[in-house]
């Protein structure tokens, strides 16, 4: 069964980009807009790995990822942060929060695949 | 997941089917411990284990450390290709070897 | 892939259009209070999601620019960097220069010219004045120490070494040593792995979340070190890892086992199994190491890293809140689908003609005595009706967007002419069709910037005047029976009849001393080649004008009226259709041909009373109840040729203030029509704004009211001339 990649970001053309990557590298992709609309997709769906961009309307990446941590059955997935070099104080922010995995935007699609086939293979 | 235990004379037959990873590995782990210590040999059983992570095998070693301490033996039964292949890649093929079947 | 990611491409144009309007309000809101933190925080948002994706999708043009702004308004949400009038300028010129930017790589052009590029330098500059220190990319490589050369023998294996202890933490953190061992054996070949779990505690102390694996890996590999360190990139604070290169020297090897907690005598035999050692290096190594060993205690990779990570309860509380409170919001966001124009128009389309066979359905199924049929066909026409209103309203957008563009537009102006003025907008809400909505932009902008431009006077004029020295111009939108009507009006000085007139005598467009109504007089700026402002602004005036945006206007079916009191103001008025696609219509027959009459203009049927009749031949006028309508025959105006019906019926229609009767021959009654547009060849045509077809195939012709009515006072105007 191919793994389930969810990719939340508020920028349609970036998770366009994202998807068409992971989907080609055999993975399954769901989208979300934003934290909020990511939390509502997870339930009652296998989700292998997330990758979650930090700047978001409608709950950031950050409140996302502690809101993850405390949703049964999701507490232990993986999560790939996308930020920005100017974010220092958030990456900070986000590191106290339990994240582990930053990507740097902008990326190339295949860093971004690169990253996530680190955490999980398809 | 599911955990099966059954004993048969002082033998503790342990089947574990689906999901054996981080998410159940503290339930897993009890069980496993509770089988151990109510048993002369223990028998695993992992052929209908469907996904297998790092704390599963971390699972598989304490079971053995702890058999080991007691002079029990621990017999790796069955195991399915998701089992199979984390134990190839860490390599742990000589310390669960000694099984009986299903090592196809 | 080129071809998925110019799909891509297509998204962020569309996306980044939004974010630069969202910016332009941000900056608009900053402006008025520059303390407004939800105005920054929304501003760099836009600036950074327009930078992330433009790099994903190598725009670089953007992405570079973009970068500069980001990094202003990153302080600026730090609040290093305090917002004001000169820098909310210098962003909104930023923003524009995206705009340009992003507009160019729409049309697949990255290669500035040197006019943009210099702008771009010259705004970057100027961005980077505001950063008291630049800020510099600067790629920052991690220090790694010198890599240890010790004098001495180096190891015979041409293979990695690769050793990593994992951090407690790490499987909670959802990274498991499978991936990166997995991925690690893509690299190359794995030669040789150990598992190593000595720091397992007993079962009782054992925590099944908690990692206590390590591995010794020897892997041939022809990436190189950096690549290698990749893999662990995300781990690589939770773990210890040390990687040794092909051929190193022994010595650096002994290091390595002196650093790792495991029994020395095991780690040893690891890497003489996996041939990074010899058995004799190996002794030779802990021989030297027995030596050194003062008894100092070997820290634990587990207690520094136990340190790390740990989750303050408070912070998941106040997530917990915060996620309650997006709630709401979110429910509302995540139902918006963005679809393809192309798509809903074809929906429409489908479901116009999906109105007209139900009507045909009916209309058999009244014909045929059938209970159970009629009832059916009448429930299906009722749900044919629902469709065809919720595929409508899929189509409606409010015009608010629309309408708070000019904001920027007003206040540039004000700006530039040193006036002051506010922008009042009203009934942003008001629905109307997407078509229509993309249409009207740009007739809107010219009516806002003349009214900026000409309408309101400069503050020293306005006080002199008795007025208040801030001027105001309104944008105002309302439903009016089938119809929306735009306003746009402001405070200003009014329209100038005299100068009005001079000029068009001057212009040739009328007669000199010929006597016109006050709205004929604002009419004539309608006229092509009609300018009055005597000094031709950046901004409007150039002559160009309120001819193109009558045309505008009436090419999406709707009217502009104009309303003026000297020292007062102007207000003009936009009459809209609600829609393009459907219209409910009421059918007549002219000549045997079937013609259309929008439904919503239709007032009232008479028969042309017998009195009237021979008068009416005379004359296009009738007495109805004592007042004057003017009529039309259509038969006539259309050349119809069919028989003449024994009776003439006149249809009064109304539209914008003013009624005409239509004469027609027959009357049918109220039809669903789907509009046709006609092809460009009959676009000339005057009276008819489009066709349809009806449920038994024929073709009915759909009438243009307004322009109907303009013929008649034409023809009414000749007559009385």
């Amino acid at each position: 069964m191919a793994k389930n990649v969810m990719v939340v970001d508020d920028s349609a053309s970036i998770r366009q980009v994202m998807s068409l990557t992971l989907a080609k590298a055999g993975y399954d992709v769901t989208e979300a807009c934003d934290g909020a609309d990511a939390l509502g997709k997870l339930t009652g769906q296998k989700v292998n790995l997330i990758v979650c961009d930090v700047n978001m309307p409608n709950m950031d990446g950050i409140s996302f990822l502690k809101s993850l941590k405390d949703k049964p059955g999701y507490k232990f997935t993986p999560v790939i942060m996308l930020t920005t070099e100017s974010q220092e104080s958030k990456k900070q922010e986000g590191k106290a929060a339990g994240a582990k995995a930053w990507v740097v935007k902008p990326f190339k699609p295949e860093q971004m695949l690169e990253a996530v086939s680190k955490l999980i293979l398809p | 997941m599911e955990m099966r235990t059954q004993i048969s004379g002082n033998v503790a037959e342990v089947a574990v089917t689906g999901e054996m990873n981080i998410y159940n590995a503290i339930e897993l782990k009890a069980a496993l411990v509770t089988a151990i210590d109510g048993a002369e040999a223990v028998e695993l059983d992992l052929s209908g284990v469907s996904e297998f992570d790092s704390s599963g095998a971390q699972l598989l070693l304490l079971a053995r450390k702890e058999c080991e301490l007691a002079g029990k033996k621990l017999t790796l039964a069955g195991r399915s290709a998701p089992v199979d292949s984390v134990i190839g890649l860490f390599n742990l093929g000589e310390l669960f070897g000694s099984a009986r079947q299903g090592e196809a | 892939m080129e071809l998925e990611l110019g799909q891509a491409r297509q998204t962020f144009i569309t996306e980044s259009q939004e974010l630069l309007q969202e910016m332009e309000s941000a900056l608009l809101t900053l402006e008025a209070d520059p303390a407004c933190q939800d105005a920054i925080n929304s501003l760099f948002r836009s600036a950074h999601t327009i930078k992330g994706s433009s790099g994903v999708l190598g725009i670089e043009t953007v992405e570079k620019f973009t970068h500069h702004v980001e990094n202003l308004l990153s302080k600026m949400r730090e609040g290093e960097i305090l917002a004001c009038k000169e820098n909310i300028d210098l962003l909104l010129q930023c923003r524009d220069h995206i705009s340009t930017l992003t507009a160019l790589a729409a049309d697949g052009i990255e290669v500035l010219t040197p006019e943009i590029e210099a702008s771009g330098a010259a705004l970057a500059a100027r961005l980077g004045q505001w950063l008291a220190a630049p800020v510099e990319k600067k790629e920052e490589k991690q220090a790694k120490p010198p890599e240890s050369r010790h004098e001495g023998p180096s190891s015979a294996t041409d293979a990695w070494h690769i050793s990593i202890r994992f951090g407690q933490d790490v499987l909670r953190s959802g990274m498991d040593p499978v991936s990166f061992i997995s991925y690690l054996s893509k690299m190359g070949e794995v030669v040789s792995i150990t598992t190593l779990f000595d720091s397992m505690p007993q079962a009782s102390d054992m925590d099944p979340e908690s990692c206590y694996l390590g591995f010794e890996i020897d892997l041939r590999s022809d990436f190189d070190k950096a690549a290698i360190e990749g893999v662990f990139e995300f781990v690589r604070e939770d773990a210890v890892i040390h990687i040794l290169p092909p051929f190193s020297r022994v010595a650096s090897y002994v290091e390595l086992i002196q650093g790792l907690p495991e029994d020395m005598l095991l780690l040893g035999e690891i890497l003489v199994k996996g041939g990074a050692l010899t058995k004799a290096e190996l002794e030779e190594a802990l021989r030297r190491q027995q030596d050194a060993e003062g008894g100092q205690e070997k820290h634990r990779i587990g207690e520094m890293l136990v340190a790390g990570g740990s989750l303050h309860p408070e912070i998941v509380d106040a997530a917990l809140d915060k996620q309650k409170k997006n709630q709401s919001i979110a429910g509302r966001e995540a139902s918006t689908v963005r679809i393809d124009a192309a798509k809903l128009d074809a929906l429409v389309d489908l479901v116009g003609e999906l109105v007209i066979s139900g009507a045909n359905i009916d209309q058999h199924s009244q014909r045929m005595s059938d209970a159970a049929l009629q009832e059916s066909a009448s429930v299906m026409l009722r749900l044919v009706e629902e469709i065809r209103e919720s595929t409508m309203k899929i189509r409606m957008v409010p015009i608010g967007e629309t309408f708070s563009r000019f904001r920027r537009v007003v206040r540039d102006i004000s700006r530039e002419l040193g006036k002051d003025m506010d922008l009042v907008i009203s009934g942003g809400d008001t629905e109307l069709d997407k078509t229509v909505i993309e249409k009207i932009g740009d007739p809107l902008m010219h009516l806002v910037r003349n009214s900026a431009d000409h309408g309101v006077e400069g503050p020293e004029e306005r006080r002199a005047a008795g007025k208040d020295p801030k001027g105001t111009i309104r944008l105002n939108a309302c439903h009016d029976a089938g119809s929306i009507i735009i306003e746009v009006s402001d405070d200003g000085k009014g329209l100038n009849k005299e100068k009005i007139t001079a000029k068009a005598v001057a212009a040739g467009l009328i007669q000199p001393g010929q006597q016109l109504t006050d709205q004929e007089v604002f009419r004539l700026i309608f006229e092509p080649g009609f300018s009055t402002a005597e000094a031709v602004t950046k901004f409007s005036g150039r002559g160009v004008g309120m001819d193109v945006v009558k045309r505008n206007i009436e090419a999406l079916r709707g009217t502009i009226d104009i309303d003026s009191a000297p020292g007062k103001g102007t207000t003009v008025r936009i009459r809209l259709p609600l829609t393009m696609a459907i219209i409910d219509g009421f059918m007549v027959g002219v000549g045997g041909s079937p013609y259309i009459i929008p439904l919503d203009m239709v007032m009232e049927c008479v028969e042309l009373p017998a009195s009237e009749k021979s008068a009416a031949d005379r004359r296009s006028y009738i007495n109805l109840r004592g007042a004057v309508l003017p009529f039309v025959r259509l038969r006539e105006f259309f050349a119809e040729s069919g028989e003449r019906t024994g009776h003439e019926n006149i249809v009064i229609v109304q539209y914008g203030g003013t009624r005409i009767g239509l004469v027609v021959d027959e009357l049918f009654g109220e039809v669903q029509t789907v509009i046709k547009s006609l092809g460009r060849v009959y676009r000339e045509i005057k009276g008819i704004s489009g066709a349809t077809i009806l449920g038994n195939g024929q073709v009915a012709l759909i009438l243009d009211v307004p322009r109907l009515m303009q013929a008649v006072e034409a023809s009414l105007l000749a007559m009385s001339a």
